[in-house]
């Protein structure tokens, strides 16, 4: 017998990604296969090797509607998650209140990209003029003085806005997994609801790294394809072709509620959050074993906790880099999983069409599975033309597929070999594992 | 009935030692690791002092030299805390007598949770030769760039190495954090990894925190925002003027008791419970009535199923700045009233270690829970009517019993509480 335990509800989601501001918009571009990347315009970026990525666009601060002292504490990634966040709870139709602001809590992945390109250009104007930091030119450094750039630098920045903008009082927190993170903040707030040290949460992710030193981190690793001619064709998780992802920006929110919570105040409840899986591959620190070892370990643990199996599975939101390392490794982990039913269950990365969001990759894919769900419809796997044998999954192509769909994973894999996996269920089965 | 969550190894190194059991005794003679930055040249800095590893020895603390290209300072001493808590726990040597299948499934139960300290300064300074020579053309900056900058850069400024390469090196496969989230983060890791075996999602895991905080750019901001002193650091007392940094890590080796167990792995003691909070301030401001360290230790002694009379010891967040000190002393004063157990802190005698803190701090309460001791704070002299009434002293006293309450405070108005039991030595 399975012990009774507290459920998971998501009830609100808000969206700000490369192909739209928010849910509406995002939505409406898978839906359309309209694809994200384009030349870099934040900056120059003529003289590296990669000069497309996904960024958001014609973002307007004006969405947010936080007070404006606020946002001198928050950088680009910061807004997107004010405005994604705001989003989800008013989606959610319920916000804290002076009354249980110690039942919220809030978990969000946050991006390693603390210091913005134009204070650390300061710095090195001032203070390390021949490319050597000089102390005692920093000791009179305008900006090596201001709080405010401090505040925005730090690691709990974004957590520090969004817990006061909203009056979040319970636990609160930030992780940090490399891409992993967004999907393993996720997976935290699941957790804090279920063990009773929250009723709900706000989780999610966010991140922005197209600046010259996170686009020179990843150019120098190789990571980021370089069809700089064709960017939107330039992410094509497996297929044959595939030669690194394309850097996208943004943010994922959701509002999740303890289960009877939210049917108590006849919230809409988009899907249960019903599991999480998490692993170290203990590999290699960018690598993933070609066999699936560790990703195997997350996808199993998921559907394990979600009290699941294979067969209950319709649909998969890859991590699907687009590199030739993570697609394969990924496959191989889906068939090891799931044995015959990987030639039944669909499986997309909807990195396809808005690109790599780092940080924020695990919690808005997430998010894109509790719309599937909702909505009956698996978005595709886009730029897929040439298949490649070590990547034979029955991946949605051409058009989104509209079926009924019972239950997702969502995998995200990251850097340094953390898995997370994030199982949703059908609110309409949810009642099943009772 | 929920599973008892035993300690079986632990493992701390900064400027007070390479041992819990050395800086607690580096603590009880009222020696300080806090001296002259050597770091950098400080002439004419309002910040001098600071709590450094004086001794750095890179191939002491991690000997894979390999791994030292793929690093930072901050992850050389989180990996050395790492692996001293799983040596102590003695993971390899039960695990190598294994079969393989069992040998596998030992590691895919093993965890790995880490606090760690994100956000430094330095690692982009990387840039600065190539930022010097572009001087603002970034056309010039893209082009040059495989030529200037370290290929590996991005992977040696990861915030979750420590988790990497401590799992790699030690074969861990389990569930997994990197915890980015400022002084609080090693505290987190050790209340979610408690949580993540009560749940079992794990049989055992490794719980870290790591952080080096003492760069240049880092202590002009918080000198900047009020928060360093300009002489020494003394909690709660009248004179004290903020706090200072030091340097380091500390990790604990959980496991379920019928783990532990079943291996006869060493039992040095309990996480009896944890709790956390937000004051929901912002990044800076804090409560003045100590209602997020209130509520943090309500939580913690619920969640532990313990009474504040069974507290025999506190270890203070007291980081020296005049705030933070009145604030929890505050919080103190209304959990505990006039029936409060001895409180110590450790900061004056390492430094403040922002992420490493709680951490590094709970393995010395458990050293000295177990030396029968709770140290005073050898710069604490006048007490400070804003902290009245709180027991604290600049002499050794003694524990009123077996548990300690572990506190930890940290930006955006977060504050842990964490109960430890020390098994007698």
């Amino acid at each position: 017998m399975q012990q009774p335990r507290r459920r998971v509800a998501i009830t609100g989601i808000g969206l700000v990604t490369p192909i739209g501001n928010d849910v509406r918009a995002t939505w409406a571009s898978l839906d359309a296969v309209r694809n994200g990347a384009a030349p870099i315009t934040l900056f120059d970026a003529s003289g590296f090797s990669t000069r497309i990525a996904a960024e958001v666009k014609q973002f307007d601060d004006e969405a947010i509607t936080a007070p404006r002292r606020l946002l001198k504490f928050a950088n680009r990634s910061h807004r997107f998650a004010l405005a994604a966040a705001e989003e989800a709870i008013r989606d959610a139709g319920i916000a804290p209140t002076d009354d249980d602001a110690q039942r919220w809590g809030c978990a969000v992945g946050t991006g390693m990209m603390g210091v913005a390109y134009s204070d650390l250009s300061e710095v090195q104007r001032h203070s390390a003029p021949d490319g050597t930091i000089d102390c005692r030119k920093l000791l009179t450094d305008p900006s090596a003085a201001d709080p405010l750039a401090f505040c925005r630098s730090q690691s709990t920045a974004g957590v520090a806005l969004l817990t006061r903008r909203f009056g979040i009082s319970g636990h609160a927190t930030s992780v940090h997994t490399a891409c992993a993170s967004g999907g393993q903040a996720i997976g935290t707030a699941l957790k804090l609801i279920r063990r009773g040290a929250v009723d709900r949460a706000l989780a999610g992710g966010f991140d922005s790294m197209i600046s010259p030193v996170g686009l020179a981190g990843f150019c120098l690793l190789s990571a980021v394809s370089t069809d700089n001619d064709t960017p939107q064709r330039a992410s094509r998780p497996f297929d044959a072709t595939r030669n690194g992802f394309v850097l996208g920006e943004g943010a994922g929110f959701l509002v999740l509620e303890e289960w009877e919570a939210a049917k108590r105040r006849g919230a809409r409840i988009y899907a249960e959050l019903a599991g999480d899986g998490n692993s170290l591959s203990s590999y290699r620190i960018t690598d993933s074993p070609p066999n699936g070892d560790g990703p195997i370990q997350s996808m199993r643990a998921a559907l394990a906790d979600a009290r699941a199996t294979p067969a209950d599975v319709d649909y998969i939101n890859a991590h699907g880099t687009s590199t030739g390392m993570n697609d394969r490794s990924e496959t191989a982990a889906i068939h090891a999983v799931f044995g015959d039913d990987a030639k039944r269950v669909f499986v997309s990365s909807t990195k396809s069409v808005m690109g790599h969001l780092i940080a924020a990759a695990g919690a808005v894919e997430v998010a894109i599975c509790a719309l599937a769900i909702d909505r009956g419809e698996m978005p595709v796997n886009a730029n897929y033309r040439e298949s490649d044998p070590d990547c034979d999954l029955n991946l949605v192509l051409e058009r989104p597929r509209r079926q009924k769909v019972r239950m997702t994973l969502s995998n995200s894999f990251g850097f340094g070999g953390s898995n997370s996996c994030v199982a949703l269920r059908s609110p309409e089965l949810a009642g099943d594992t009772q | 009935m929920r599973s008892r969550i035993v300690i079986t190894g632990m493992g701390a190194v900064c400027g007070a030692g390479r041992t819990p059991e050395a800086m607690l005794a580096a603590i009880v003679e009222g020696r300080s690791a806090i001296g002259p930055i050597g770091g950098f040249d400080t002439t004419g800095w309002p910040v001098t002092n600071a709590a450094e590893i004086a001794d750095f020895n890179a191939r002491a603390l991690v000997d894979d030299r390999k791994l030292h290209k793929l690093i930072r300072r901050t992850d050389m001493v989180g990996i050395y805390a790492g692996d001293r808590a799983a040596e102590s726990a003695g993971y390899a040597a039960y695990r190598d007598a294994l079969d393989e299948d069992a040998a596998n499934a030992f590691c895919d139960r093993t965890g790995v949770y880490v606090g760690s300290g994100a956000g430094a300064f330095e690692n982009q300074y990387d840039f600065f030769p190539l930022m010097a020579a572009a001087n603002g053309d970034l056309v010039k900056f893209g082009r040059d760039l495989p030529d200037t900058v370290n290929p590996m850069w991005l992977l040696r400024t990861l915030p979750n190495n420590v988790l990497c390469h401590v799992g790699i090196r030690n074969r861990l496969k389990g569930a997994n954090a990197c915890i980015t989230n400022h002084s609080v983060g090693g505290t987190l890791a050790v209340i979610e990894a408690a949580e993540a075996l009560r749940h079992g999602e794990a049989d055992r895991a490794l719980a870290i925190g790591h952080d080096t905080p003492i760069e240049p750019q880092n202590i002009l901001y918080y000198d900047q925002c009020g928060l360093l002193s300009h002489s020494v650091l003394r909690p709660f007392d009248l004179r004290r003027d903020g706090s200072l940094f030091g340097e380091g890590a500390g990790a604990v080796a959980l496991e379920t008791e019928a783990a532990a167990a079943a291996r006869g792995a060493p039992i040095l003691g309990e996480v009896l419970g944890g709790g956390y909070v937000s004051e929901a301030s912002g990044l800076l401001a804090i409560r003045d009535d100590g209602d997020g360290v209130v509520r943090a230790i309500e939580a913690a002694l619920a969640d532990a199923g313990i009474d504040a009379a069974d507290v025999g010891m506190i270890v203070a967040h007291g980081n020296g700045t005049p705030l933070s000190d009145a604030s929890e002393a505050a919080g103190l004063r209304r959990v505990f009233g006039d029936r409060c157990p001895p409180v110590t802190a450790f900061k004056w005698a390492i430094g403040h270690l922002i992420a490493a803190a709680g951490i590094v701090e709970t393995t010395i309460a458990l050293a000295a829970l177990r030396a029968r001791t709770v140290p005073g704070i050898a710069t604490y002299a006048e007490p400070d009517p804003a902290c009245a009434a709180l027991p604290v002293a600049s002499e050794a006293r003694t524990p009123r019993s077996d548990v300690a309450l572990v506190l930890c405070r940290g930006f955006a108005a977060t504050d842990a509480a964490l109960l430890v039991r020390a098994t007698p030595a």
